[in-house]
């Protein structure tokens, strides 16, 4: 809606800036190189200057926002500076990387980055109208030249099952005119028919019939949307425990990972129990690779809850250890905010003072848009793993792009079968595209290849430099949770980047001292709990894998066994 | 090889060996082949009387010296006798039957050897049974050793479908077949109904297709061949297949529990087990799987109860320290007695196979002097025979098990639960070749 007609002033402007529209595609392929190579390199600074010019929304709440950041910033230039804050920074959202940060905070000081606000009003009411049926066309002579405009970023919405993430989701594609208010107003009546009112959110994202029926997510859902400067996938896992397979498979292609927990009485507690998802979700996030981690804290505005500060500091401080045990940098890595779902409170607006006066922060949305920019692996070859295929007048595969780029009718080589293909038509998301670079969340429609040769887990990369593939290989793995002992001959499925695969242990070499990262000289009989170690596993079938010091993407792995997760590891070395 | 042990609390462990016993006489007696009709198979099936057999057996002595061939007339004459004498040492049938098996044999090396067994099986064999052929006839033995309950099982998931069974300690993959399912789709539009009503289709095909097959692989002769059916899987499949009137009514009456799993495939299957072991109780499996549980946790505790490695065990065994010993059913390792003329001496070696190669083995270091063999025996046989003497219980394990696999692969197969807890100066040193693995790369 809104958010549509203000990028579309300024992508437009950018565009004239950058190229014609009627440029060839060679030559806007080439300038999206280009132009993703500047948005690497200048950590979310350039962007900005650019957008002050379009800004047309009302400023309305920033004031009341930025002296709080200051706040923020200050207390957190005084951590830089050794003078060791001893809390993490109070209620207010605590703070990401202190200088990007900063940055942050400055730029939003002057160009006011509120991205929309609701004040949206009729006016909006008829875009929207011309939007339901215009969108299309836009999307048809955008494809060149905004591919790569703005950052690609992968957020995954994890939780336990009932957290409402996607109510939350399917919210954000709400409010930020995703979905049209017709198809929303369908989903409602639908629902209420069923006497499930407060499912109708989740349906933007629950597309299955049985998962409408039951209100649970199964398979990972996918949508997106866009802020600025940034363009989002959501990713929707599934929270109930035996979809943790499909959950690992949307964790695999995140940059963010969203941890929603639900603050309604009794239920936080049952997530975060042992048996819950809430710990294994964001253990399973922090081993996918996820870097920053928001938390949540969903259902504010539950009769158990009421925006009560006592209860949001509960969950936070219940939950900080474990996460902070996990690895997330409770200064860096994680943010907490409040929310609600099914009242889009607390997503893209400032909470309301009055609601909630002690939270300060920014809203959910223009704070993931405002985190810096993540670091890609832009040189390289194009490394692609498939998450899912289907065939639709030819075969279309979906991912993730690690690594590399690729171009409309370039050959590329498909792992582990070493099958050759040409890729024939792109979409980064639903717009069709020449070009796409990583981090983008992507379908290729590839040519000279049959339905049965793909399956996911398989790597689309490049010709001349594949990916390494084995069946043996020696990782060093911790044993998180297991109630005796492994040793050889144990067998789990191990999940690694988008495929799963049965694993058996073939022998243990060593034990790591947690500590001191001493190898044992001895070779140990077997592993149990908490213990770290080295062992040669062995694979069902070959699978595409790499170093982890090479490609950390790719050589990160999970062991899972009886519906629980017992281990995480990184691939050493690929024997044969 | 007679046994009728009438304590009850020994019965249970003392009857897996018996059953391990009886497994081996028949991997053995299958493998046996003799020249001609020589070779004699008698069961007895209990109350039955003995006389009646011993007229029966001299009506086929009369019978038998018509055979013209001569080689075979006297070879078939020549067993009858000698089952005949067997007979003679019981005045009556035992309680559980009598099972007979008498011939003469080729061996490998070509030579003829005289078998002749007789044993009362551990449970009450309902079979009478009469026969002279080449082979040795041991399937109602088989039939003996199979658990009453077998149990079905069919695991799916979005992948494809797995279709097993478990009977007694024996796990066994029957079927599996993948399925391509179309996934979640994000694509809408026009033709958002058209593929939501596809995907549809496709899991209706999907589950049409496992019902169809879990009829043929569980129905034979209009009958299940199962006690029991077990559904595993994730998502709806399950449930859908279950109340599916595509699923063969007579399955549907037995299906006992549906369990949740997060996989499909082997890892499902397991897990499937693993889930319905409370339905399973008396499945030797499930004992097993506890068993080796229980060992494990001892490990994981450090308590120090346990033992593993030939070496060790032994030595446990010796000081009378192991409550309960476990082994596994193809342990190949072999006991060697043997003995030094020059001194007399006897020296007991445990070899693999591998180490029954190396001749040093068997010459004494000191003098150079061949040793004598005196016993060789499987290890196995020889702890199934002697484990009452150290006050332990065997527990003979397969490695159809994700334990029993670490145990055999992880332990050498053979280790026991201890009484109290023992140091073992010497922990046995690895086998493995170390130079495969080289730690300094990491």
């Amino acid at each position: 809606m809104a958010n549509n007609g203000a990028p579309d002033s300024w992508e437009q402007q950018a565009d004239s800036g950058s190229g014609d529209h009627s440029e060839s595609p060679d030559m806007s392929g080439k300038f999206s190189t280009l132009n993703v190579n500047a948005a690497e390199f200048v950590p979310s600074f350039l962007p900005r200057q650019a957008e002050p010019l379009p800004k047309t929304d009302s400023p309305e709440s920033t004031d009341g926002e930025v002296p709080v950041t200051n706040g923020g910033t200050v207390a957190d230039e005084a951590s830089c500076r050794g003078i060791e804050v001893e809390e993490p920074p109070g209620d207010g959202a605590p703070p990401p990387p202190a200088d990007s940060w900063e940055e942050a905070a400055d730029g939003d000081n002057d160009p006011l980055l509120t991205p929309e606000n609701e004040p949206e009003g009729e006016e909006d009411e008829d875009e929207e109208a011309e939007e339901v049926i215009k969108p299309k066309k836009r999307l048809v002579n955008r494809p060149e030249e905004t591919k790569s405009k703005k950052e690609h970023v992968n957020v995954v919405f994890i939780g336990h099952v009932d957290a409402g993430k996607s109510t939350i989701g399917g919210q954000i594609m709400n409010l930020t005119g995703m979905v049209d208010k017709r198809t929303l107003e369908k989903y409602e009546r639908e629902a209420k028919e069923k006497s499930r009112e407060t499912w109708y959110l989740s349906w933007a994202l629950d597309t299955n019939q049985e998962e409408r029926e039951k209100g649970k997510t199964v398979e990972v859902g996918r949508a997106y949307f866009e802020t600025e400067r940034k363009h989002f996938t959501i990713l929707d896992a599934p929270g109930h425990k035996s979809f943790v397979p499909n959950m690992i498979g949307g964790a695999a292609q995140a940059d963010l990972a969203v941890l929603v927990i639900s603050a309604r009485k009794g239920e936080f507690e049952t997530g975060f129990d042992r048996g819950g998802q809430t710990r294994e979700h964001a253990m399973l996030a922090k081993t996918a690779g996820v870097k920053h981690l928001v938390v949540l804290v969903n259902k504010m505005d539950d009769p158990t809850v009421e925006w009560s500060e006592a209860r949001y500091n509960e969950c936070r401080d219940k939950i900080m250890p474990y996460l902070r045990k996990l690895g997330f940098n409770p200064q860096k890595d994680l943010t907490f905010m409040p929310c609600s779902g099914l009242t889009g409170l607390g997503l893209k607006d400032p909470l309301d003072e009055k609601l909630c006066p002690w939270y300060q922060g920014d809203a959910f949305i223009p704070f993931i848009d405002k985190l810096p920019s993540l670091n890609r692996k832009m040189g390289g070859p194009f490394v692609m793993p498939v998450v899912d295929k289907y065939k639709d007048m030819g075969m279309v595969v979906m991912g993730k792009v690690e690594a590399g780029e690729a171009k409309k009718g370039q050959s590329l080589l498909l792992m582990p079968n070493r099958t050759v293909v040409l890729v024939d038509q792109m979409w980064s998301d639903d717009e069709e595209v020449t070009a796409v670079g990583p981090g983008e969340n992507v379908k290729i429609k590839l040519k000279g290849i049959e339905d049965d040769d793909v399956s996911p887990g398989f790597v689309l990369c490049d010709n001349a430099n594949p990916i390494k593939t084995g069946r043996v290989f020696d990782a060093q793995v911790v044993i998180l949770e297991h109630k005796s002992i492994i040793c050889a001959g144990y067998s789990a499925v191990m999940h690694i980047h988008c495929a799963a695969e049965e694993v058996t242990v073939k022998a243990l070499i060593c034990l790591v001292d947690k500590k001191t990262g001493d190898k044992s000289k001895t070779r140990p009989r077997f592993v149990k709990q908490d213990q770290v170690a080295i062992m040669r596993v062995e694979c069902a079938g070959v699978i595409c894998m790499e170093q982890f010091k090479l490609f950390p993407q790719m050589g990160r792995f999970t062991l899972r066994d009886e519906g629980k997760t017992i281990a995480i590891g990184k691939v050493l070395k690929v024997i044969e | 090889m007679s046994s009728s042990y009438n304590n009850s609390e020994e019965s249970s462990s003392d009857r897996n060996v018996e059953i391990w016993k009886i497994k081996k006489l028949i991997k053995s007696l299958e493998m046996a082949r003799g020249n001609g009709t020589s070779m004699i198979s008698l069961i007895i099936p209990p109350k039955d009387q003995i006389s009646r057999v011993s007229k029966m057996l001299a009506d086929e002595f009369g019978t038998a010296s018509n055979i013209k061939s001569r080689v075979n007339r006297l070879s078939v004459l020549g067993a009858i006798t000698s089952v005949q004498h067997r007979l003679k040492l019981y005045t009556k049938v035992p309680p559980n039957g009598l099972v007979i098996y008498c011939g003469t044999i080729v061996t490998d090396e070509g030579k003829e050897k005289k078998v002749n067994i007789d044993f009362e099986p551990f449970k009450p064999i309902n079979t009478s049974l009469y026969l002279c052929d080449n082979k040795f006839h041991t399937e109602a033995l088989t039939a003996l050793l199979a658990d009453d309950n077998k149990f079905g099982f069919i695991v799916m998931d979005g992948n494809g479908a797995l279709f097993g069974t478990l009977q007694g300690n024996t796990r066994e993959v029957l079927h599996k077949f993948t399925v391509d399912l179309p996934k979640k789709h994000g694509r809408g539009g026009q033709s958002a109904l058209r593929f939501a009503r596809l995907r549809m289709e496709k899991r209706h095909n999907y589950v049409r297709k496992v019902a169809e097959v879990a009829t043929t692989l569980f129905i034979t002769n209009d009958k299940p061949n199962i006690a029991g059916i077990i559904l595993a899987g994730s998502a709806d499949f399950k449930t859908e297949l279950s109340q599916s009137d595509m699923f063969d009514p007579r399955l549907q009456a037995k299906i006992i529990k549906l369990v949740d799993v997060s996989y499909g495939g082997e890892n499902g299957f397991n897990q499937a087990i693993e889930l319905a072991a409370e339905s399973l109780q008396n499945v030797k499996f499930i004992q097993e799987k506890k068993l080796i549980g229980r060992y494990f946790d001892e490990i994981s505790q450090d308590t120090g109860k346990y033992c593993f490695g030939v070496e060790d065990t032994l030595r446990a065994l010796e000081l009378g320290s192991v409550e309960t010993l476990i082994c596994w059913e193809n342990l190949d390792i072999q006991r060697y007695v043997l003995k030094n003329h020059a001194t007399t001496e006897e020296k007991i070696l445990h070899l693999t196979p591998e180490q029954e190669k190396d001749k040093t083995h068997f010459t004494d270091k000191e003098s150079g002097v061949e040793l004598e063999l005196v016993e060789c025996q499987p290890l196995l046989e020889w702890l199934a025979n002697n484990y009452k003497s150290f006050g332990a219980t065997l527990e003979i394990i397969t490695d159809k098990s994700q334990e029993g696999s670490q145990f055999v692969r992880g332990f050498g197969g053979i280790g026991g639960l201890l009484r109290y807890k023992v140091d073992f100066q010497s922990m046995q040193c690895d086998e493995f070749e170390d130079d495969l693995y080289d730690i300094d790369d990491y």
